[in-house]
Formats: structure tokens, sequence, C-alpha cells
């Protein structure tokens, strides 16, 4: 994604890898993946017409000449006069974006999606309303909630929700990878667990390694273009927190790979050391996650200050319950220490999870996704997210059920999360 | 290049909005799909005009020179009408050229009729069979037995001349289930049968329709109106449901169906009573005195006592009357009409369905509304509303073809005197009425099966043995009528066929050109053709060529007299090439191409096919004041209402649109003008050479109560409904589908694909708590169909309406597979049930889009249900229903259709009933008042009624 000289935002499909990070953080939905060549593509003002000394092909067919483009900052347009004589609204100006297409005489109902309410039955005016499990239409599922008209959408184009279950997939795998090793090593360090145990000697390089491949695999086979999954290493650009996650997983699985070599030669030494970098890096693989979702601007639900810990939290859950099954399995003494783990963890998860859904939310776009999650479309994995993590709680005297239900929990809630969050319509 | 054109875009910046014209052969284009890589492209860039509606927008095709493939269509910057902007379905065009699912051969029926299956053929077998067929007809004197019957002509007469050669009255088309009534109301005032509202110059707009005239000159006209609003012009909006266009309203109506015409005679009245209208024009233009004469032969014969008498006339129509008959707010009634008084001149207005369309004497609402402009003078004025005619150029043709010396009483009934035009959605009913039979049927973009209404009964017509011999379906697509062909021949969509045509966008003359734009962009690469066949897709061929052909092969030796018609000029005896044929045309018989062609070294055929349009004329003005030239003058005799006649011969048109033609004097006089404040001026083409406030035709011809502007009660008037009985507006249209031939568009089809039940939430309620998705039943007089309710405030309490263009159906596998459902259909004696089996979903073809298709609902077909409701005067179908809607019942299911066709048979008969037939009530022993427009007008003797 770059930007021309001239203003307009443009992408270098050769390049794209097809990672949708930008579709979910545009707040105008305005970028979707060309099912011809799989990158991203947006209005990009007709450049290529542009470049020939064309008016774009919306502009020159309108009937009623209702679309017209210029230089702002020439006073002689007749942009400039419209846009610096007359009332002009622009969509979302709350992201902050400095969007430069403007509206002139368009209803607050047309400009806001969830001014309007979204009709029944799947139906529009004149056509169905697309259905299908990334398909986000617009208008207010419930009521037309910030609008003093009263509208009813009778038209609209569906968009498609961009990070599907497989983000939601990699994201509980990732929090596996990283609180296997960081819930070992802090135990560990506070003398939970002896450093020769089977468990950091082998589960901990070895199950987080599984699952941060996992990570790996499943995030490639997200992106569009998985054969160019390389070029976030190579066409980076700094300021993304994907770019910034890949270089930290890439970091993060060399701590592993170290470690592991470590167990086979069976140096301590170099693992205590290595977990100088370990620790944050594993860290980081977790909460990263946070600053990547709160990134997407676009998706005011995840513009939440408390997801970097919360990811925290669940890390420690994932890592201590797959701790504790190997501890029982093979009856090691951390075991105890390790269920009590797992029952604080859970309890600290809920009341992170009580915290953000029971203080109410700071913007219409939130408060709907909150409602999806809760009540709406995603509230069958929502609850037996939140259920299976209580469950966990008791772990000290359930061992596998709790570890079990715990660990599906973990993933279902991710997964309302995840998916809730980008079911607000945003265009 | 500061010397080529540049084309000066809305956003009013260096940016142009077309390749200049100098570069129309070679130009450079960065490919959109491949960007940001400059991947360039040389395209031969050709005009042509959309074909999907009567505006004829013009289009330029972008053809690749390497591959020879049509990239895209972009407007036409030299068009007159669509000045280079079109409507969704202009673009869409490319998504019809490269349909999967198009016809590109010849098919012949294998099984039988209806049956589904089907074997490629030649064109040759085609073409031998149809014409030994109608030239057996000819020659046996069955030429009744021949029909052509057309829905989207895209032409100006070049049919009608064929029939015309062949000497047969059996032109046919679809104006009765479109603009019939319209017609009517127009013509009884001026002759003239259209409207041609110059929306640009207008200061007040009164559109009684949706989306702008309800899918006519829906571009062009946009255009203008919203270029007056912006101009500070007012809109008036009379539309009984919540449209795009009374959204621009500045006084949007929804008054009670069928209501329109008192109200518009209300305003009339309080003009006249206020004193607030063009009292010089209508003393001048009106034929009040002829009113007076006939109706208040009492009074003095003045102006001042036609204003009482009008006062008279209309004195019920109070806008307390009004305002409870509409169920409208009076303040209002009272706003609009101040604002229309204030138009003067500057008012344009336009209704060409909707309202007329819907009602029985809908025609009355299109003449009151034309009360009003005639009112205010506002007559061929700027800003006001012009006779088409004048807005319209007709060039005279290579050939001129004779007068049929026939008269079809299957299209022309006697029942049906006065109607604008044929009878055509009686076919079913008048075979079977008058024991006649077609030998060679042809339906052209028509859709009679689908679109008309009674559609069962069309069924039964084609599959009852011996009604109709041939069926030939000229069609690229598939359609619900051609499945009940013996013949499908696939003709060229508008990139693919040759046609003129010119029609009424403002106050200008323009002529536009289609061409095959494969076959032109190749013969500038220097190849030659012959055939358009060779450029165009498949085997797909065009009809101007086509009947060039089947007219030889009627009539080999040109012993019938046909074949001279098709010949050459230049080379006696050869076959008439389409190069000629417009050749000859543009060299000749249209003003100002061939010099306009020669400055830029061009012949006109050449500058045509570079430009696809022309303006001939602009600021036409005001025709009927002008005088009549001295030379006109001759032996001229006057009646007692100012009608002057002369002997002079009448000078050969350049324009040879069609014109009424008012009769001669009792000595034989053409009528040449009218007398007016003592000069002699053109007039209009009416009996009386005035603008007919009193129509002698309508109380000559037995509808004296109707001799003036009136209100007729809608079938659907509350009076006429019964108890709980709903409304039903089935004609609201979409400006992004155009009937049933934009189907094969998969951009417009997912746009809209279904047509669910507008239902207002107070009916929603009533009717037992019905949700938007929820499945109604709507019955109607002959049967009933479910659906999906679609609760919306944006339509009338106690009014229902369900859109057109959706619900199409296949049979078996072969149709339309984006937008046909797949339907099962059962006969039980008179009794047809067609059920869904199933909707539309993704398929594999070469078109990787159609595995994309996300839609499977596409609507419920319910013109099946409505009765045939012929207008008694117009014979406009009356589409409004009288409906019962109620929850679906159990055991009903989407998609359920029913139909009674004996139940259709008896709605005939009662409608037939109505009617005051020629044989009983012609004045003079005709079939039709000879002065009135008719297609392919048959020779004076054939008027005459049967002794």
């Amino acid at each position: 994604m770059y930007r021309r000289p001239d203003g307009i935002v443009d992408f270098n499909k050769s390049i794209c890898i097809g990672c949708k990070a930008c579709i979910a953080a545009c707040p105008y939905d305005a970028i979707f993946i060309n099912p011809r060549d799989h990158s991203a593509e947006k209005c990009n003002f007709c450049a290529h017409r542009l470049d020939m000394n064309l008016e774009p092909a919306c502009v020159v067919v309108c009937p009623t000449e209702a679309i017209i483009i210029g230089d702002m900052d020439d006073p002689s347009t007749k942009v400039a006069q419209i846009i610096n004589r007359t009332p002009v609204s622009v969509r979302r100006p709350e992201k902050e974006t400095h969007p430069k297409l403007f509206y002139r005489g368009a209803h607050q109902a047309t400009l806001d999606p969830i001014a309007a309410r979204r009709p029944g039955g799947g139906l529009y005016a004149w056509a169905t309303q697309p259905q299908g499990p990334n398909e986000v239409g617009s208008g207010h599922p419930l009521s037309h909630a910030n609008s003093s008209a009263a509208a009813l959408l009778s038209y609209d184009v569906s968009h498609k929700a961009p990070w599907d279950w497989r983000v939601s997939l990699y994201t509980w795998t990732k929090s596996l990878a990283a609180g296997i090793y960081l819930a070992a090593v802090l135990f560990a360090i506070f003398g939970g667990v002896a450093w020769t145990s089977p468990l950091m000697r082998w589960v901990v390089p070895i199950g987080s390694g599984v699952f941060l491949g996992l990570t790996g695999i499943i995030l490639i086979a997200d992106l569009e273009h998985p054969e160019r999954f390389y070029m976030i290493f190579t066409k980076h650009q700094w300021r993304s927190w994907l770019v910034r996650g890949a270089f930290i997983i890439g970091g993060y699985s060399l701590v592993l790979l170290v470690h592991f070599l470590a167990s086979l030669s069976g140096n301590v030494v170099i693992q205590q050391r290595v977990a100088i970098a370990g620790v944050p890096l594993s860290l980081m693989t977790a909460v990263y996650t946070g600053y990547l979702f709160a990134q997407a601007k676009a998706r005011d639900l995840w513009q939440n200050p408390l997801l970097p810990p919360h990811l925290f939290v669940q890390c420690m859950l994932a890592g201590a319950c797959v701790l504790s099954a190997f501890a029982i399995a093979f009856d090691l003494p951390s075991r105890d220490a390790l269920l009590w783990l797992v029952s604080l963890s859970a309890l600290v998860q809920l009341l992170f999870v009580l915290a953000e859904f029971t203080l109410g939310h700071p913007t219409a776009h939130a408060r709907l996704a909150a409602h999806q999650m809760i009540a709406g479309t995603y509230r069958r994995w929502f609850w037996p997210g939140v259920i299976g993590v209580g469950i966990a709680i008791f772990a000290p005297w359930l061992w596998w059920g709790a570890i079990v239900v715990a660990l599906i929990g973990l993933f279902m809630y991710e997964h309302s999360y995840v998916q809730a969050g980008q079911s607000v319509p945003l265009a | 290049m500061s010397d080529q054109t540049f084309y000066q875009g809305p956003s009013k910046i260096h940016l142009a909005s077309f390749p200049p014209k100098e570069q129309w052969n070679d130009w450079v284009e960065i490919e959109s799909k491949a960007w940001p890589k400059r991947e360039e492209h040389h395209y031969s860039l050709v005009p042509t005009t959309c074909f999907n509606c009567e505006s004829a927008c013009g289009l330029l095709a972008y053809i690749d020179k390497e591959t020879g493939e049509i990239r895209k269509f972009e407007g036409n910057p030299e068009h007159p009408g669509s000045r280079g902007r079109n409507c969704a379905k202009g673009p869409a065009t490319i998504n019809q050229v490269k349909d999967v699912d198009r016809i590109p051969f010849p098919l012949k029926r294998a099984g039988e009729r209806g049956g589904g299956e089907w074997v490629q053929i030649g064109w040759d077998e085609a073409l031998d069979d149809i014409a030994s067929r109608i030239r057996r007809a000819i020659v046996e004197e069955r030429e009744n037995e021949i029909m052509y019957h057309v829905g989207r002509p895209g032409e100006d007469g070049y049919t009608e001349r064929v029939m015309g050669a062949w000497g047969v009255d059996g032109h046919n088309s679809h104006t009765n289930i479109c603009s019939s009534a319209a017609r009517a109301g127009y013509a009884f005032w001026m002759g003239i049968d259209r409207p041609s509202p110059d929306h640009a110059n207008a200061d007040v707009i009164f559109l009684i329709s949706s989306h702008l005239e309800a899918g006519h000159y829906f571009n062009p006209h946009a255009q203008r109106i919203i270029e007056a609003k912006a101009a500070g012009a007012k809109i008036i909006v009379f539309d009984i449901r919540l449209s795009n266009t009374a959204t621009h309203a500045d006084y949007w109506l929804a008054p009670q169906p069928g209501s329109e015409a008192a109200i518009l005679l209300a305003m009339a009245r309080n003009l006249v009573e206020t004193g607030r209208y063009n009292r010089e024009f209508v003393r001048r233009w009106w034929n009040w005195e002829e009113y007076l004469a006939a109706e208040r032969p009492e009074l003095p014969r003045t102006f001042e006592s036609f204003e009482k008498a009008f006062l008279e006339l209309y004195a019920g129509f109070t806008f307390e009357y009004a305002a409870k008959e509409a169920g409208v707010a009076i303040e209002q009634l009272r706003e609009i009409t101040d604002l229309v008084a204030g138009a003067g001149t500057r008012l344009s207005s336009h209704n060409w369905r909707a309202a007329a369309a819907g009602h029985r004497g809908g025609w009355q609402v299109s003449r009151t509304l034309f009360l009003l402009n005639a009112l205010m003078g506002a007559i061929a004025t700027e800003g006001g509303v012009y006779p088409n005619a004048w807005n319209k150029f007709v060039p005279k043709p290579i050939h001129a073809t004779p007068h049929p010396k026939r008269w079809n009483t299957v299209t022309w009934p006697d029942q049906y005197p006065l109607a604008y035009h044929e009878m055509s959605f009686l076919l079913p009913h008048l075979l079977r009425e008058q024991n006649r039979k077609l030998d060679v049927y042809f339906t052209r973009v028509y859709n009679p099966v689908w679109t008309n209404p009674d559609g069962m009964s069309w069924i039964e017509m084609f599959k009852e043995a011996g009604r109709i011999g041939l069926h030939v379906a000229l069609t690229p697509t598939w359609s619900e009528t051609a499945y009940f062909a013996d013949y499908i021949l696939p003709m060229g969509l508008g990139p693919e066929r040759h046609d003129i045509h010119s029609y009424e966008t403002h106050d200008a003359q323009w002529l536009g050109f289609r061409q095959p734009v494969v076959r032109t962009a190749r013969e500038r690469a220097g190849e030659t053709f012959t055939d358009s066949r060779e450029a165009n897709p498949g085997q797909v061929w065009e009809e101007n060529e086509f009947w060039i052909e089947v007219s030889w092969r009627i009539d080999p030796d040109g012993k019938l007299g046909i074949r001279k018609y098709f010949e050459s000029k230049k080379k006696p005896g050869e076959k008439l090439t389409i190069d000629e044929y417009y050749g000859f045309i543009f060299e000749n018989s249209v003003p100002g191409l061939p010099d306009k062609a020669a400055a830029e070294g061009l012949t006109p055929l050449a500058y045509m096919r570079k430009y696809g349009a022309f303006e001939v004329a602009r600021n036409i003005g005001a025709q009927h004041e002008i005088p009549v030239p001295q030379a006109e003058l001759e032996d001229i005799a006057t009646n007692d209402f100012g009608r002057v006649y002369t002997r002079a011969a009448k000078p050969g048109p350049e324009n040879i649109v069609p014109l009424p033609a008012p009769e001669d004097d009792p000595d034989g006089r053409r009528p040449a003008g009218v007398q007016i404040d003592g000069k002699i001026l053109r007039g209009f083409p009416t009996p009386s050479g005035k603008l007919e406030f009193y129509s002698s035709t309508l109380a000559t011809w037995g509808w004296r109560e109707y001799a003036t502007p009136q209100y007729i009660k809608s079938h659907v008037h509350p009076d006429n409904l019964a108890p709980g009985q709903m409304v039903l507006n089935p004609i609201f249209r979409l400006p992004t589908q155009i009937h049933t031939r934009s189907a094969n568009a998969k951009w417009l089809d997912e746009l809209a694909h279904v047509n669910p039940l507008w239902l207002h939430p107070s009916d929603a309620e009533r009717l037992g708590g019905i949700e938007t998705g929820d499945l109604v039943r709507v019955t109607t007089e002959v049967g009933y169909y479910v659906l999906k309710a679609w609760v919306t405030e944006g339509t009338r309490p106690g009014v229902v309406a369900c859109s057109h263009h959706m619900g199409r159906w296949k049979l078996g596998e072969t149709g339309q597979r984006q937008m046909s459902a797949t339907v099962g259909l059962q006969k039980d004696a008179s009794r047809w049930t067609m059920h869904r089996k199933s909707g539309v979903g993704p398929f594999e073809s070469s078109d990787p889009d159609t595995q994309r298709i996300w839609w499977t609902d596409v609507g419920v077909h319910q013109n099946l249900t409505f009765g045939v409701q012929p207008d008694p005067i117009s014979g406009m179908q009356c589409w409004h229903q009288a409906v019962t809607v109620e929850k679906a019942k159990p055991g009903d299911s989407y998609g359920t259709i029913f139909v009674d066709t004996e139940k259709s048979r008896a709605c005939y008969a009662k409608w037939r009933d109505m009617t005051r037939p020629a044989s009983r009530f012609s004045p003079n022993a005709t079939r039709r008042p000879w002065w009135f427009l008719r297609p392919l007008r048959p020779s004076k003797s054939e008027y005459k009624l049967p002794v």
C-alpha cells in the first residue's frame, strides 16, 4: 500500500501478500480482495485514467454529474469552491484520517452505516442480503440507533470481514506457543519447577515449537498470496504490527531452537541465559496481537487498553493448561502448582472479560460489536468460551476436565472476539 | 496536443472526460486490471447506441486492436441526447455481449413446441422455410396470417416498411402494455401522441412517474431534470411509491391510485378561477369555439363565456373534493398550484406510464396533465413541453413502400377503434374469438409470455394445434416466449447491428446510428464485409440484413412486386446492401450531414460510422406559430372555426416523422393551417388545427361524455374494491433493469434480482403481523401468487407494490441461468400451477464470475396472474390490480403461482363489454379515425368497415 504524490492511496499488487490487515483497519471498508488476482484493491480514483489525463470513470458516466474531482488546494476548481463555500460532510471524521472525499447534501443515515435499521428476512427492496459467514451488511440489526430519521436500509452492497476462523485459530495457537514457554520459565524462575524437569527440557521447546509452527502455517494459509509470505521479511514497512509481530515470532522461534538444542546437550545454563531474551519475546508473541488489533483503527471493539494484559493472562492460562496436562500424565511434582496456576489465570481471565463487557462501551460501534459477541451472532461462541474458562477455576479438583474445557473455551472466546470485532458495518 | 478535441468533463479541470476524437482510430489506454503495472493496449473506439431502452444513448465500444475483442463500453460524447453519460444499463452491454447463456446459432425445435429440445441449424434452412411460408400466405391472400410482433423496435420505420413491402398489415407492438393511455391523452389534445419536455430550462417540473418517467429516457431526462434543479427549478412528483424520483421532489404526493386526474382538474379549475393562466394562449390556441358550439350552443361564442363554461364544467373539482378523493393534504394542492401558476411557460411535465398505465381511464391522467401546460401556454416553449414529432427526425429511405391493402382485425379489432395502438396483449383472446390463426408469427425482442398479462393464455395459444403455424423468435437470449418457438434466430445486440433512430430528449432533432462495432473496427483495419455474421459472435446476425434476405427469398424473381423494395439502386437487380441503404440515407436525406462530413473529408456514411450521431437541428421552437407560406395557400377555404384548407400540393417533407393526418374538407382540399387573429398559422395536426380541449373525435365515436378532459374513476377506485381488497401496483420499475432483456447482464442482476411485495407497516399489522421476509399470498381476479413481504413506509397504506423485471423462470436446464428460477408447470383443464423447483446458484462456465453468483432468489412472476384489462378507449392494459393480500396459506411455498384461464377469459369478456365498437359507433362507417396516428397505416380503402 502506498500513497502517490497526488495523495491517492493505491496498491502494488505484485507484492501484496493478502494479509488483509489493511481491510481490518480501513474505517471506510473501502478495500477488498480482488477474487481474480487475490490482492487487495480499492478505488484509486482511476489512477490509470488520471495518468492519461482522463477523469475517473464514475465521474464521466454519472448521468447527473454528481461526482467530481479536483485539486482541493486550487481555489479556482469546482471542488474547492464546493468544499470551501458549502457545508460538506465526510465519513468517520473521528478516525482522524483527514479524508479527501466529501459529500454535499448527504443525510446522516446514508453516511453512517448503523444509522438506518437493517431489514429482516434477508431482503432488501429489490435484492437479497448476501448471506455467509463473513458477510457484513449495513444497517443496525436492532434499531435505527443514532439517527433521528427512523430510516430503514433499503439497499446495500455487503462487505466481507477480512479475518475469518483461521485468524482466531492462529491467535489461539500462538497463545499456546507463547504461554507454554512463558508460564514454564516464569515458574522455573520462581522455583516452582526445576530447569532440569522434563517439562522444561522437552515439553517447553517442543510444545511451544509445535504450536508456533502451527501458528506459522495457519497464518501463511490465511494469506491470499501464501507463496509471497516471505515478503513480510523482505518488503515490509515497520509501522505495521503485522510486520513487527512477524519479526517477534521469528526471534522467538530462534529462542525456542536454542532452548531445544540446549536440551539435547543438557545445557541448562544456556537455557537460562537465552531466557533473558525468551521471556520478553514470548510475552511479546502473545501480546503483540493486542497492538495489531488496535492498529485496525476501524474496529472500535479492539481499541481496548486491556487487550495486551488480557492476552498475557490468556497465554498464561493456555500454557498452564498444557503444562498441567503433562504434569498430570507423568505425575510430576509441579502438577499441583500448575493446576493452581490454571485456576488463578482462569479467574483473572474472567475478571478481564467481566470488566470489558459490563462497563459499557465508548462508541456505538463498540457497543454493537459487544452485543454481537454476547447476545448476537457470536453468542454461541462467547458463552461456552466464558463458561469453559469458568470451569477451569476448579482445575485443582477437576484436572483433565478443567484443562480440556479451558483450552476449548479459550479458542471459542477468541473466535467470538475476533469475529464480533469485524461484524460492525463500516460503510 | 492542443489542436485535438478536448471533451470537458463535469469536474471542469484539465482532465478530459473522453479521449480526443482525433485518436479514436488508435487510442492507447492503460489496462486497469494490470495496474499499477503500465500495460498499454491499443483500442479502436467505435460508436454505437445502447439498445437497452428507447433512449438510445450513445456508447463508445473499445475494441482491442490486437485481440479484436470488445473490452468495454463508455458513453459517446458526440451524442446530443446522452452527451457522453449513461445509466447502468449502457456499460452493462458488455455483459450481454459476453453472456455465457446467449444463443450464438439458429436453433430449431426438435420435439413438441415447448418441449425444450433444440437442434442447431444453419440460417439457410430457416430462411427458406420462413420465406416459403410467407410467400404462400401472400399468394393465397392470407396476408393477415403474417405478423411481426416487436417489443423494443430501436429503430424508426425499417421493419414497418418491410411489412409494407410485403403488403401485410402485420405490425404488432408492445405499446398497449406500455404507453397507450399516455399517448391517447396527449393525442386527443395535439394529434401527436408523445410529449417532449424541455426539462433543462423549466422552472417547474411536474412528473407523474417514478425514476424520471418510469423507464423511458431515464438518462437523458435525468441529466436535464437535475440540471434544472441545480439551477433552482422546483420538482413536483406524483408517485404512489417512494421512488428515487420522489426523493428529488420538492413536493411529493402519493395520492390514492387513480385520483391523479381529479387533482389535476382541481388545479386547472383554480388556475382559471384565480385568473392565473395564459389567457392569450388559450384564447388563440384552444378549440373553445368548437366546444361552445357543440356543448353550450346557448352561450354567446365569446372567450368570456368559455371561461364561464369551463368553470361550470369543472365546478365539482374543488380542492376539497380533490383532497378527499386523493387522500392528500389540501395545503399541498394549493401549494403545488401556486408553483405551477408561477412557472408561466416554463412548466415541463411528463407522464408516460405510472398512473396512466395503471387505471381504467388512465388516458385522462396525461390529458389532464397536459391541460395544465395548455392553460399555461407551456407548449413548444423554452422549459415547456414540445410535441415529440417536432423533436424527432426520420429521414427518407432508399425506397418508399406502399400502404398495405389489408386491415388486420386481430391487432386492430372492431371493439377498440380509438386505441393507441395495436391490441397486442389480446392476441390469444382475439384469435380465439375471431376464429383466426397465424401462419407465421415473429416475436422480436419481445417476451409476451412473461411481460404481458395473462401469460398462461399465451402458452395455451402456442400449444393449441393449428393456432400458430410457425413461431419465429428473433432474440439473442433465452426467454419464456422463446421456449415456445419453432425457430430461435439470434439477432444482434446493440453493438452487433445496424439501426437509425431519433428520439425526443430535448428541443432538438438528432439522428442516432447503431452499428456492429467489431465489423466497423475491422473495416477500419482494411477488411471488407458483406454480412454482419462474419464479424459478430457465432452466427449472430442483424435484422436489417435478415429482412432483405427473407424478402428476396419470398419473391426471388420479383414478380410479387416485393423484391424491388430490397434491390440496390446503384446496381439494379442486385441485392441491397447495408452500406448502400445507409449510405443513401446519409447522403440524401439528412440535411446538413453531407456538408459536415465533407468538412472532415469523409463520406456521410463514414461520418456516421465515426461519430454515431448527428444533430440535425436545435431550437425547433413553436412550429404551430409559423405562418403558412403564401405558396401553400391556393384556393383556400376556411371553416366556421378557422380551419384553413388549400388546394396547393403538399410539399414533400425532409423529415418524414409520422404525423397525424387530419382529413380533407368535403371538397377535397387538404388542411393547411388555422386562422388565428387574422393570420394563417401552421397550427397542430388535429382536425381543428388547434389544441383540442374538446375532442370531436371522442364525441362522435360514442364517447361524448369524455369529449373534454374528465376524471374517470379507476377500476381500483375505493368504490370498486371489495371489502378488504387493496390496490396492487405491479408496474414499478427499476432503472437498472429493462423488462426481460437485461437478465443477461450479470452486473445488473447482482444489483436487482428480487421483487418482494411492498407493504405498509399499518397493513402488515392489520393482516396479522407480517414481517419482512414472511410469505404472503396475493390473490387477483384470475389467480394468485406467493412471495415475500417487504414492509416499508415507502408505499401508501392500502396500496401494495411489486416490481417488474423479476420473477424469470425456465422449465428445464436451458435458460438464463443467473436470473431464472427452475420451475415446474402443471395444467389441469384451465387451471395452471407453477411451482419453484430451485433458484439460482453458482455454475461453471468460461466466465469465472458465474462461480461467484451469490444470490439464489430471483423473484416471482406476478404478471401471469393478471387478467387482460384493456381500457375501452385507449386500449391500454390497466395494470393496477384489485387484490387480496394475506399471510401465505398452509401448502403455499415461495414462488407458487396459480392461474385459471377460464377466469382469464371471463375477465377478457367483461372488459370487452365496456367498449363501444366501431361497427356500432363509428360516425362514418370507418374502422378508426383516419387522422389518428397508426403504425403501418393501410390504404384509405381499408379503413372502411365491412358492409
